[in-house]
């Protein structure tokens, strides 16, 4: 029970409570960006999320099992070289580079898959499907999960693959909400009276911000939803 | 160096290495899996065309005119940047015949300065012509140019400016986009073929009647017939204004007579200018141009701060 209740917390809580782009302020620019059709802004949540997943997967199975500080392929190989040394092998210089380097992969993987089956989201992407090679939610998930390796006091607390997938994949749907919402309410803009100074780009962050103060309103639910779940 | 630094250095370019192979790996097998079969034509024809994108040719970019060329049989000629050349290169990857393209290039049909406009009034409204077009009484002549210069703004190539209140094309600067064709809310810019250097245009666009015509400006066209009768029918008048037929106008046509003829001066030669206009102004002696360098741009003058 205690598993689950902390899987549905993590997901509710990158999905919504802190969701990345109301609550962290990262992947504005496809946020802003792409949100002008609801199909279109729905498809890049889509390939969004797809690409937060398998760039957790790898950054998750390269932090674990390489990079970390005590990682077992360096403690395996520094155990081969020095027999029944105490020091630890710490590779984390590396971090940054091996999430960048994934997450461009898997962009340009998606990019491939797409122009292949998905030619009319192709184009309507344009240049935003490589842009999510820099989107900053897909390096900010990496490193929230390196967080959750590193960082953390005791070797219970850290994350398995499991926990990172959930949270990567609810994160990207939290992206997917917020983009498919923002698009819908910009939608209905372009039918509005927009005072002449705020039209286009003024409309849009005020609009931005009023969302992320509205999703402030889940603060609070992950508490609610504990002592729920743990009754 | 001790062992530590050495096989952390050693890990770390393994890991890399690693992980670059295996993704070259993935990717390479993604290529041919999910590989596109394009038209090896619109990737021949992207290369011949200019890249400039600027919508000339009435698609919205280079891109997008190949395709069109190739899946939509669009003409081969319409690129304005590249002109003739490009015309040439695109005719032989689709294996056509290219016409006898001529590059078009933007004509103001107005030749009137602000001396010569009748009928203006002060304007305090903002300052373009879309804005000023709204209202009457900016200007008597409600189909010339108001130089407010919405041209010069949609002109990404420094190549049309107002002078005394008309725009006029510079032709060396010139690509032909069409940009400030479309930008004129008075539709007096079209685009016409330079078959030569110099190009005889009808420099007026006043469908009224002489009298009126002769109320609002001084220089704009009666619609007198003369140019029609003296060239044989080269102009014919249609509402009140000489079209000239640049599809049956010889290269060297010699148009003396009927500028002559012309009691407005309607009729303008513009493009390059001739070897006897070149001969006239010889002796005027030109300010000299300060090129921007190292010596006029920098302050010699020591810093105290």
């Amino acid at each position: 029970m205690e598993y689950i209740a902390s899987i549905v917390l993590i997901s509710v809580g990158a999905a919504l409570i802190n969701n990345f782009v109301l609550h962290y302020f990262v992947g504005i620019c496809p946020f802003v960006g792409v949100s002008r059709r609801v199909e279109m802004a729905f498809g890049m949540g889509c390939a969004v999320t797809f690409v937060i997943s398998i760039a957790a997967f790898l950054s998750w199975t390269f932090t674990y099992f390489v990079t970390r500080p005590g990682a077992p392929v360096t403690t395996w190989i520094w155990g081969m070289v020095n027999p029944g040394s105490e020091a630890v092998v710490d590779l984390s210089i590396l971090n940054y580079i091996i999430y960048i380097f994934v997450i461009a992969s898997s962009v340009q993987f998606v990019e491939m898959y797409l122009r292949k089956f998905f030619p009319a989201l192709f184009k309507a992407f344009g240049i935003f499907l490589p842009l999510i090679t820099t989107n900053c939610a897909i390096l900010f998930g990496c490193l929230e999960i390196m967080k959750h390796i590193t960082g953390v006091s005791s070797p219970a607390e850290m994350w398995g693959l499991d926990k990172a997938l959930v949270f990567a994949v609810s994160g990207g749907i939290g992206f997917a909400i917020a983009i498919t919402m923002m698009a819908g309410i910009r939608e209905e803009l372009d039918l509005c009276d927009v005072p002449k100074p705020l039209e286009g780009a003024g409309i849009t962050l005020l609009v931005a911000g009023i969302m992320a103060m509205a999703f402030m309103g889940f603060t609070g639910v992950d508490r609610g939803l504990e002592a729920l779940l743990l009754k | 160096m001790d062992l530590m630094t050495t096989v952390t250095i050693a890990v770390a370019a393994g890991t890399m290495l690693v992980l670059a192979v295996a993704m070259s790996l993935v990717l390479g097998w993604a290529n041919r899996a999910f590989h596109v079969e394009v038209d090896p034509r619109i990737d021949a024809i992207n290369d011949a065309l200019p890249a400039a994108n600027c919508g000339g040719c009435g698609y919205v970019g280079c891109g997008e005119y190949a395709e069109a060329i190739v899946h939509e049989g669009a003409d081969i000629d319409l690129c304005p940047v590249g002109g003739p050349a490009t015309a040439a290169d695109v005719a032989e990857i689709m294996g056509v015949d290219v016409g006898d393209a001529a590059p078009k290039r933007p004509v103001v049909h107005c030749s009137a300065e602000y001396p010569q406009r009748l009928g203006r009034h002060e304007y305090a409204g903002e300052m373009t012509c879309t804005s000023a077009n709204l209202i009457a009484g900016v200007q008597g002549c409600i189909y010339g140019c108001l130089g407010f210069g919405d041209c010069v703004m949609a002109c990404e190539y420094d190549a049309i400016h107002i002078v005394n209140g008309l725009a006029k094309v510079d032709y060396d600067k010139c690509i032909g986009c069409s940009a400030c064709a479309r930008a004129c809310p008075r539709n007096i810019i079209t685009m016409i073929p330079f078959k030569t250097e110099r190009v005889m245009t009808v420099a007026c666009s006043n469908k009224d009647f002489g009298k009126d015509v002769k109320n609002v400006c001084e220089t704009g066209c009666i619609g007198c017939k003369s140019c029609e009768k003296v060239t044989k029918g080269l102009f014919h008048l249609e509402n009140n204004l000489p079209i000239l037929d640049y599809d049956h106008l010889a290269d060297d046509y010699d148009f003396g007579d009927a500028l002559k003829k012309c009691p407005m001066e309607s009729l303008v030669w513009v493009g390059k200018p001739s070897a006897e206009d070149i001969a006239e102004t010889a002796d005027e002696v030109l300010p000299d141009v300060v090129e921007a360098d190292f010596k006029t741009t920098v302050d010699k003058t020591e810093w105290r701060g």
